[in-house]
């Protein structure tokens, strides 16, 4: 009989503390127009985007379910509280901020992280940002960074934000777009100016402590010509046995010559649905670089876009994805070549265990104008027991014969002779097994930030215990 | 309009690789069954609308040689049932015209192995859409499917390959890859090779290549004397005539050659 492996589910201990919420700050749930127009009213919305609101809800209602992922009949709209009142405004002095509050973040590292390696920090808790701030030389350099609703009530941002919201996603999109575009709440706002280069990351970490709600943050991004910026976007909530759902928005905008780097771990908890919609389009010359771990969530639908618009413009996407007990995460990218000379690269890693169904699924399209495009997809599938699932379905549309399209998979279990070349330099079973899964995943790690690298080791926590299965 | 080609796990709609849409009259069954320990080999031109069901009993071989080359357009159908080491072997040639074509094979037995030589040359108008299923259930069971093809004109395909591993198929191999030369700005090719995994004891892999000839390849021949519309052609030969080469049938090889009017290639 073959030895099995047993790895450590992740350790989510750290996430899973909360506080108990004042439900009296709750919206009631479902999304109807009167929830809708409550929203927008404690928000102090624009009457262009109250409108917005309820366009968008009227195509959320007319579109139907999505029929070709994962299942999501678990997830009852009328059950979720759509927006939760804060408790105190936004504050940029941490000492501020709510202490309970202010004791979640602390826990996960935020202002910790900000003191040490961060340009500027966001703190979004439920359906608002709680604490914004961004380092004085940053500001000075013209990078704003703030929250949307403040950008959308400043009027030397509001006509930008008017031109940019929702365009690269419309709310036609897809349900749960649409969904967004009526309820969002939140989110960051992020304007680089031209030439501007902003060495140190930028992080929003988005926090749902409310049981059986939703988070529809939204955050976007300009990055003007021959700049760059990176971004780190974290996520998490305790564990509640009410579904919850995550239905955020991310548009990019990356300039010509510009290099935007948007980093992504996402360690919802398990009763989470996370239907999230991110999308960069990309001008001439320019670069989006996706780097996305996800190891939370009960179901994922995730795939970042890159739309290359731009003569010479590259997109990479460089994902990892661990699915355990109760998961099925359905992730991967979509990349579209629009202009001549454009180039993408993928490359992916996904781990499955203890009945976890790990799904990556891609779409590459060269269109007919994208002459001289290039493109090549890696991804590979490691399956650490036999009760876990792992698929992969990749697309590559081609519509021009001046291109070149690579396409590799693998899927499969822990090599034998891997174990056993290990074990013939003096390691034992355990030891070489652990090797092999680390290094399965250390491709993607690398390209992480270290605090975030360690915040993955901490996540994944693969504690290989070898045994006789 | 019927639902053809379903792919086994649909993926993003708007791609339009879930399903194919066509009007197709009833299909004309035929059943071909191999007994056990026996070896077979068929060479079939294929009629509109046909759907074959193979059985394949254990230890037995069957060589499968299917030709698609009637200028009409044409619906098709390949099942076959793999028992204990049995074995399919098949060559597959498209050559033109409107072709949907669905090859379902299911790997029931131990060691049931299953290899597909798949060649196309694709035209002005020329439209195809192959969706190419392997179940894998038996232990230590293999698939084996290799692609290769050519696209002029506007012509259009799709090609969808799933290697679907289920519980109870350990120790099962299998592996696909699809090599398409593109040859004018007007075609489109969609490629989704796909790996279904039920099972943790399996090998699995998928690789392709979309887009035009070796820049190194070109420049070799041009320096050689070669033009460069005889460079397209003498490789579009080379790939093809490697699986006609496969057929082992003379006649069926020479037909083949007349019907891509490349007379000159038969001895």
């Amino acid at each position: 009989m073959k030895e099995k492996t047993q790895v450590a589910d992740i350790n989510r201990s750290l996430y899973d503390f909360r506080y108990d919420e004042d439900e009296s700050s709750f919206l009631d749930s479902g999304i109807t127009p009167g929830i809708i127009r409550e929203i927008s009213a404690e928000k102090g919305d624009p009457e262009w985007m109250t409108e917005f609101r309820l366009h968008s809800l009227e195509i959320y209602n007319r579109l139907k379910m999505p029929d070709w992922g994962p299942d999501i009949s678990g997830l009852n709209m009328d059950n979720i509280v759509a927006y939760i009142r804060p408790k105190k405004g936004m504050q940029s002095d941490w000492n501020e901020v709510p202490d309970d509050i202010k004791e979640t973040f602390e826990k996960l590292g935020i202002p910790q992280a900000e003191r040490e390696s961060l340009a500027g920090v966001g703190a979004q808790y439920d359906s608002e940002l709680v604490y914004h701030n961004v380092r004085k030389e940053v500001a000075e350099s013209g990078v704003v960074y703030t929250d949307l609703e403040s950008a959308m009530h400043d009027e030397r941002y509001a006509e930008m934000i008017r031109s940019h919201f929702m365009k690269l996603v419309p709310p036609t999109d897809h349900k749960f777009a649409a969904l967004h575009g009526a309820v969002w709440s939140g989110g960051s706002f992020v304007y680089v100016p031209a030439g501007v280069k902003l060495e140190i990351p930028l992080q929003s970490y988005f926090r749902l402590n409310a049981k059986g709600a939703g988070q529809f943050e939204h955050t976007l991004i300009i990055v003007e010509d021959n700049a760059y910026l990176h971004f780190i976007e974290g996520c998490s909530a305790p564990k509640y046995y009410e579904a919850s759902l995550h239905a955020g928005c991310v548009e990019l905008y990356v300039g010509n010559n510009s290099t935007l780097r948007y980093s992504t771990i996402e360690n919802w908890s398990k009763n989470m649905y996370n239907l999230n919609t991110k999308r960069a389009t990309v001008g001439e010359g320019g670069k989006v670089e996706w780097v996305s771990g996800s190891f939370g969530s009960h179901v994922s639908y995730l795939y970042p876009m890159s739309i290359l618009n731009g003569r010479g413009a590259r997109a990479e996407f460089t994902g990892i994805t661990f699915a355990g007990e109760g998961q099925n995460l359905d992730t991967g990218a979509k990349i579209v070549h629009n202009a001549p000379e454009t180039s993408s690269y993928m490359n992916t890693r996904s781990i499955s265990k203890s009945g976890g169904i790990s799904t990556f699924r891609s779409a590459v399209t060269i269109n007919e104008n994208a002459v001289g495009s290039k493109s090549a997809v890696s991804c590979e599938s490691l399956m650490l027991d036999s009760i876990s699932r792992s698929d992969t379905i990749p697309s590559m549309v081609v519509k021009t014969d001046k291109a070149d399209v690579g396409h590799e998979a693998r899927i499969g279990r822990i090599s034998d002779e891997a174990v056993f070349y290990l074990m013939s330099r003096g390691l034992d079973e355990n030891a070489a097994k652990a090797l092999i899964v680390s290094g399965f995943a250390d491709n993607v790690s690398k390209e992480l930030p270290l605090e975030y690298a360690v915040e993955m080791n901490n996540l994944i926590n693969l504690e290989m215990k070898g045994s006789i299965g | 309009m019927t639902k053809l080609n379903i792919l086994p796990l649909p993926t993003f709609a708007r791609l339009g690789v879930n399903y194919t849409e066509r009007e197709v009259a009833a299909f004309k069954r035929e059943e071909i069954t191999v007994p056990d320990g026996a070896e077979q080999q068929i060479i079939k031109f294929v009629s509109p609308c046909s759907e074959t069901v193979v059985t394949v009993g254990k230890g037995a071989a069957l060589k499968l040689v299917v030709i698609f080359a009637d200028k009409q357009s044409c619906a098709a159908r390949l099942v076959t049932t793999l028992d204990d080491s049995a074995k399919l072997d098949l060559i597959q040639l498209y050559l033109g015209d409107d072709t949907v074509s669905e090859i379902v094979t299911e790997l029931k037995g131990c060691k049931a192995a299953f290899t597909a030589e798949i060649g196309y040359d694709l035209g002005a108008g020329d439209k195809l859409d192959i969706n190419l299923v392997a179940n894998h259930y038996g232990r230590k069971s293999m698939s084996e499917i290799a692609v290769n093809g050519v696209l002029r004109d506007n012509a259009q395909k799709t090609f969808k390959g799933t290697i679907d591993f289920r519980t109870g198929s350990a120790g099962a191999k299998g592996s696909e890859k699809e090599d398409v030369i593109l040859m004018n700005e007007a075609v489109v090719n969609k490629t989704v090779p796909v790996i279904l995994c039920d099972e943790e004891d399996v090998e699995g892999s998928h690789g392709a290549t979309i887009g035009r000839i070796d820049e190194k390849h070109i420049y070799y021949m041009q320096s050689r004397g070669i033009p460069e519309e005889k460079i397209y052609e003498l490789i579009t030969r080379a790939r093809l005539s490697k699986i006609i080469g496969k057929i082992g049938d003379e006649q069926a090889e020479k037909r083949i050659y007349t019907i891509l009017g490349w007379s000159d290639d038969i001895e």
